[in-house]
């Protein structure tokens, strides 16, 4: 018989609450083959085989079928092409992992409270300087078809990799869409979440491949 | 369905005939560029052009782009080979765009432009034009509607600046368009709270250089918005009397020969201000004086709001075929286009394009 495989992400709070939640299944990862190594087991149950991978490589695999199930982010999956959503399906969202994907602006923008306000300055700095402002962010695709949706058609996506709060005070970018599960730090970096500028509302989620969707197995995590 | 050979015999006759026509209508036959560099396109529609765009990155990371329109094409070449008169182009090409799905469509288009004329008469020489090659098409639809129309009358209502511009930048974009709607009836875009917080702030932003940046703006211009801003009548503008205006608006759809007095009595019914409307229906009397009995035209206030680069008149001939519209040809005034794409000034331009691969299949 084949095994199921199974992904979980490889860093952080992410891969520890991801075992932790495992293990309330009465599924014990073991790190056969030494902590450094990628590859994991379950204590026995020799029907599973694991791999840790980065959280977006976790969705890739789980799209293209070489993995079963995992654990990432719904804001991963939601940033990938309307495809993936079709072969990979959510079974539960987990109760960690939250962050919010959010439109924020310098702290001194006093005029810009919301999506209506920036979609007027929008124009007016396309006028001033003959140039789309321009949104730094890890989720281009997101930030694209929520900017449309608000109707802020004049800008340009800038995509950043890091330290994706200093873009607006280096001239890398007039404003920014990131992560944040406190604020904190768009605070500490004279940032403001905009009104309505919440853009998704994520958290850690055990996804299936499409063709391993109707495998019993899946059950023990609804 | 025509099939290969056939199909390409049937476009080569087509394109042939339909050319020497254009061409003996004193419009210049100009082959255009393939390629286009995309951040034009971008500048043009907006970011989320890019979707439907064939584009890739060369070796320096620039993104190019297969043409997705000829329009586009005709307006770079007026500008690159820096002409200053009008111009009137006739071209036979493919469009490449992909549709939702992510699949490649292509278009064999053959259309006509006119770019920077001031003759008063361009529009309805295009539109004849244009629609004179499938004239003969049973039952052949024409669908006229007018963006100015819809300007002139935002400018006649009773709102602020703000809301004016939003609703005219917007109507092109159904969805959101009535969203804005929506909240036009509430006025729900300001946050009082927010506002005093604000408020205090503003005192700490006065004192500083007026000429520093702060996320690529000057303190001057964020405090300018600003203050502008909170002086905006943001209570009783009548948003519900005005969304009411113009929801009505939406629903005008009447034969050619009846636009004149339908929104005579449109402004007269909600006793608006219509000084500005001969003048802004002045192209519409000329087509229906010149040219209603050759067609069956009719005209749409909510028509014509698919592409945001048109600004005036704007056309769709069509059939139905199979309780389906099949779209023949289509175009329209876009006065905005070449400054956008990197002329000095606004100039006025208008074209229109017959969608050959829908013409051989009938």
């Amino acid at each position: 018989m084949e095994k199921i495989k199974i992904g979980l992400p490889s860093k952080g709070r992410l891969r520890d609450e991801s075992i932790n939640f495992f293990k309330t299944k009465n599924l014990n990862i073991i790190s056969t083959f030494g902590e450094r190594n990628y590859f994991f087991n379950v204590q026995n149950n020799k029907s599973i085989e694991g791999i840790f991978l980065h959280a977006r490589e976790i969705i890739e695999r789980l799209n293209d079928g070489t993995l079963d199930i995992g654990i990432s982010g719904l804001d991963l999956l939601k940033e990938f092409p309307e495809i993936y959503s079709d072969n990979v399906k959510i079974i539960k969202k987990l109760k960690f992992g939250f962050a919010d994907l959010v439109v924020a602006v310098p702290r001194d923008w006093l005029d810009v409270q919301n999506m209506a306000d920036l979609e007027e300055v929008s124009f007016e700095f396309k006028e001033k300087y003959n140039r789309r402002m321009r949104v730094a962010t890890k989720y281009p695709n997101l930030v694209e078809n929520f900017f449309l949706s608000k109707g802020v058609s004049q800008f340009r996506v800038v995509s950043s990799l890091g330290a994706t709060e200093s873009y607006p005070f280096t001239g890398s970018s007039e404003l920014i869409a990131d992560i944040t599960s406190t604020g904190s730090t768009l605070k500490a970096n004279n940032l403001r979440i905009i009104n309505d500028g919440i853009i998704l509302k994520s958290s850690a989620c055990i996804f299936v491949s499409k063709k391993f969707y109707n495998n019993s197995f899946i059950n023990i995590f609804k | 369905m025509k099939q290969g050979l056939e199909k390409k015999k049937l476009k080569e006759k087509f394109s042939k005939k339909i050319l020497s026509f254009f061409k003996k209508k004193n419009f210049n036959f100009t082959d255009l560029d393939l390629l286009i560099d995309t951040n034009l396109l971008t500048e043009r529609s907006g970011e989320q052009f890019k979707r439907y765009a064939l584009t890739y990155k060369d070796l320096l990371g620039k993104e190019i782009s297969l043409r997705p329109d000829l329009t586009v094409s005709t307006a770079l070449k007026y500008i690159q080979e820096k002409k200053k008169r009008e111009e009137r182009y006739c071209y036979y090409g493919n469009a490449f765009r992909l549709n939702k799905n992510g699949d490649l469509i292509v278009f064999d288009q053959l259309g006509c432009e006119i770019i920077n004329s001031t003759n008063s008469n361009s529009v309805l020489n295009l539109l004849e034009t244009v629609l004179d090659p499938i004239k003969k098409i049973k039952n052949l639809k024409i669908t006229i509607g007018d963006l100015n129309l819809f300007k002139i009358l935002i400018e006649t209502l009773d709102l602020p600046e703000r809301w004016k511009l939003r609703l005219i930048r917007h109507f092109p974009r159904k969805v959101y368009f009535d969203d804005l709607l929506k909240r036009l009836e509430t006025n729900y875009d300001l946050d009082k709270e927010t506002i005093e917080v604000d408020t205090k702030r503003l005192e700490y932003l006065n004192k500083m250089n007026q000429n520093d940046l702060i996320g690529g703006r000057t303190i001057e211009d964020i405090v300018k918005r600003f203050k502008k801003k909170i002086k905006d009548p943001r209570d009783n503008f009548r948003g519900k009397s005005n969304v009411k205006i113009i929801r009505d608006y939406l629903t005008i759809n009447v034969p050619i020969e009846q636009v004149e007095q339908s929104i005579f009595s449109f402004f007269n019914k909600y006793s608006l201000n219509n000084q500005n409307i001969k003048n802004g229906l002045k192209k519409i009397i000329l087509i229906n004086k010149k040219i209603k009995k050759k067609y069956l035209i009719s005209f749409k206030t909510d028509f014509g709001r698919s592409a945001e680069y048109y600004t005036g008149l704007v056309f769709l001939a069509s059939i139905n075929k199979n309780e389906q519209i099949v779209e023949l040809a289509r175009g329209g005034e876009y006065n905005n286009l070449l400054k956008t794409l990197g002329y000095s000034k606004n100039v006025p331009a208008l074209g229109g394009a017959i969608n050959l691969n829908q013409l051989i299949n009938l």
